[in-house]
């Protein structure tokens, strides 16, 4: 199985690591930024490719790690060409762009595999399967928090860019609201607020959610770019009705460094959390996609939960602008 | 300076025994309480005289009193002590309804006596910090919060706290108005909208009331803070609950746990960790507060208007609960010593 890899920023980079980590074959890189693609395509000994189209007749798989309003016309493009997709998160920008590229793959006969790896980090796959086996009852109430700094790309910084990537309210919390769902279903209400709206000028932003489930859980999202780099913090708890499970990075630490440091600190251009674990949750996610392409199985991953989360997350901002509670299907109704 | 406890339908009224007794020139003349059976046994165990009814307790000479009676009967108590020309201290939530705490406040006013409604938090030396380090600039602006109000089922303590007429609600009257509270009192703003979701998933065959609710209230200032004040602690928790908030200014963040100051002690008896506090008892500190207010012949720190305006959310958050949608806090009438205030303070 021959798969390209587009987009060479640090997921691009993240899931060329990975895909090192199994038996297909890695053929390529298609950026615009040849500088980057370069390093890595010598890094791998593989290809760099001028764009997509240049990268299609030579593979069977696209992995798209370009920044999220690029990867409406790429997956379209891939499925049109008969490629499978692997796909970042957040699957687009707005729902009907989710829903339109969910249905051109299935059309095509192509699978679409959507990169919401929060599921593949090992705590989180085992908060949820402790769920699954009842072992805390029904779940009440979820509280998931992921907080970190501003992305930092001095460049095109697409991330703060809110017709680009959606701002806070999606591109960083629809993390934690597709693992809501994956947790306790379906979501017919959100009520959301950032800080980006009332002060359009701070340099921090910060931003929470009140979900409601169709079964009646409640869920809590926080979601911050507000701490000084490099600390990347993430929380879970859930609440059942016969019992209570938490994690948080900062107490779960295995290391703490008390460690002088010689010249000024450094951190990446954009915070991932990490806890040394024996493989890279993002090697994980890339495995099971890659097995799922092989088998024709499904991944943990459907294109329709893809397609979920992108509606919660334009509730979400909906409602921040609005000032009302919305409703995630009504996306649906007003624009497909 | 002689006070007196009126009824036990609170279990913080045994803990206040004890504080009370501990403060220099304190005298706890006695107690009284409706239930008698309850009343006449607890004045026993800590050797308080008992009152055979409200009115003997009242008419015996007390310079203050404290209330903690169920949430719905405060009005009816405040009304007593404040026609006997009594100061109060009155356990918290202010009263069920908004109409009930404003008739506490507004009785209060007329007889001329300091009301006090019991709030701890802003006597806990952790938020005293806080506050400090706002009041000094050191944070910088206030955008958020992310709070956490969350306990056990409270049945553990009183069976009447889950009883909708006698509390009021469930999990959002009971963990509300702390937090409320805190941030009101941190940025000089009040709540302008609530919204709020609830359920009953935890302990639904046991109880009718709410069991957990998320609340998300917008200040009049713009800072935008939610609430979770579920019932959400599993029985065997290592403490009650606790009440911490992840706060989110224009230079970064604070997480403030105000019941983080723990031994964890593991002990055979009881076969799990339990947290045993060594942080400063606020309880302790806002009864001193109390006493020195009512000796000062001034205003207490914490009022029966902050009582009300917190009581103010709740009432917003059912509402919100209704109908889906966020609520604005209709503007309250200002009180009598508000009016007072504000004449006084007019520059001339």
């Amino acid at each position: 199985m021959k798969v390209g890899i587009v987009g060479v920023g640090f997921m691009g980079t993240a899931h060329a690591e990975a895909w090192a980590a199994t038996d297909a074959e890695l053929v390529g890189f298609a950026a615009e930024t040849t500088d980057a693609a370069g390093s890595l395509a010598s890094l791998y000994g593989k290809q760099i490719f001028s764009d997509l189209d240049a990268m299609l007749p030579h593979v069977d798989v696209v992995d798209i790690c370009t920044p999220t309003h690029l990867h409406y016309d790429m997956v379209l493009q891939a499925a049109a060409a008969g490629k499978h997709v692997i796909c970042e998160k957040p699957l687009a920008r707005t729902v009907a762009h989710s829903r339109l590229m969910v249905d051109a793959c299935r059309e095509a006969g192509v699978r679409l595999l959507v990169g919401h790896v929060v599921r593949f980090f090992p705590q989180y796959a085992a908060a949820r399967q402790a769920v699954v086996d009842g072992q805390i009852g029904k779940p009440g109430v979820l509280r998931l928090t992921r907080c970190s700094y501003r992305p930092k790309k001095p460049v095109g910084n697409w991330f703060l860019d809110e017709a680009r990537s959606g701002g806070i309210l999606m591109d960083l919390m629809i993390h934690d609201y597709d693992y809501a769902r994956w947790v306790a279903g379906d979501v017919e209400a959100v009520f959301a607020r950032k800080i980006a709206s009332a002060h359009p000028d701070a340099s921090v932003d910060y931003a929470l959610a009140i979900l409601t489930h169709k079964n009646g859980a409640i869920s809590h999202i926080a979601g911050g770019w507000a701490y000084p780099p490099p600390t990347f913090r993430t929380a879970l708890e859930i609440a059942g009705d016969a019992g209570l499970i938490q994690f948080d990075s900062q107490e779960t630490a295995p290391i703490q460094n008390f460690i002088a440091k010689s010249g000024a600190a450094d951190s990446p251009d954009v915070a991932i959390p990490s806890s040394p674990v024996s493989e890279s949750p993002y090697t994980t996610q890339i495995k099971e996609f890659y097995a799922a392409l092989q088998s024709g199985s499904p991944a943990r991953v459907s294109p329709e939960d893809g397609l979920a989360a992108v509606q919660i997350a334009q509730a979400a901002i909906y409602s921040d602008e609005s000032g009302t509670a919305v409703r995630p299907d009504q996306f649906v109704e007003l624009q497909s | 300076m002689k006070i007196g406890i009126m009824s036990f339908a609170h279990h913080h009224a045994e803990a206040y025994i004890y504080l009370l007794r501990a403060i220099p020139g304190v005298e706890l003349l006695g107690v009284a309480d409706e239930d008698s059976e309850r009343g006449r046994s607890i004045a026993e165990t800590y050797g308080a005289r008992f009152y055979p009814s409200y009115e003997s307790l009242l008419a015996a000479g007390l310079d203050g009193v404290i209330i903690t009676s169920e949430n719905n009967k405060h009005l009816p108590m405040v009304a007593m002590a404040a026609a006997a020309g009594i100061n109060i201290l009155c356990e918290k939530p202010l009263a069920t309804t908004v109409a009930d705490a404003r008739a506490i406040v507004d009785a209060c006013d007329q007889a001329g006596v300091t009301l006090m409604t019991a709030f701890p938090m802003r006597f806990s030396a952790p938020l005293m910090e806080i506050k400090n380090r706002l009041d000094a600039g050191e944070l910088g602006q206030v955008y958020a919060f992310n709070a956490t109000n969350q306990g056990e089922l409270p049945t553990k303590h009183r069976a009447w706290f889950v009883d909708k007429t006698l509390a009021g609600g469930g999990a959002i009257v009971d963990h509300t108005v702390h937090l409320v509270d805190i941030m009101r009192w941190f940025l000089g703003s009040e709540v302008s909208e609530v919204y709020a979701q609830v359920n009953r998933i935890f302990h639904a065959a046991e109880v009718e009331v709410e069991t957990s609710a998320l609340e998300m209230l917008t200040f009049e200032d713009g800072t935008f803070a939610t609430i979770d004040a579920s019932w959400s602690r599993p029985p065997y928790w290592p403490t009650w609950g606790g009440l911490a908030f992840e706060m989110v200014t224009e230079r970064g963040a604070v997480l403030v746990d105000a019941f983080k100051q723990n031994l964890t002690v593991y002990a055979h008896a009881v076969q799990r960790p339990v947290w045993a506090h060594w942080g400063s008892d606020s309880n302790r500190a806002m009864l001193e507060e109390f006493v020195q207010a009512v000796r000062q012949k001034r205003t207490a720190r914490v009022t029966g208007l902050d009582g009300l305006r917190a009581v103010e959310v709740v009432e917003a958050a059912y509402r919100s609960v209704e109908t889906g949608q966020p609520v604005r806090l209709k503007e309250s009438p200002a009180t009598p010593i508000e009016k007072r205030r504000k004449t006084a303070h007019k520059p001339s």
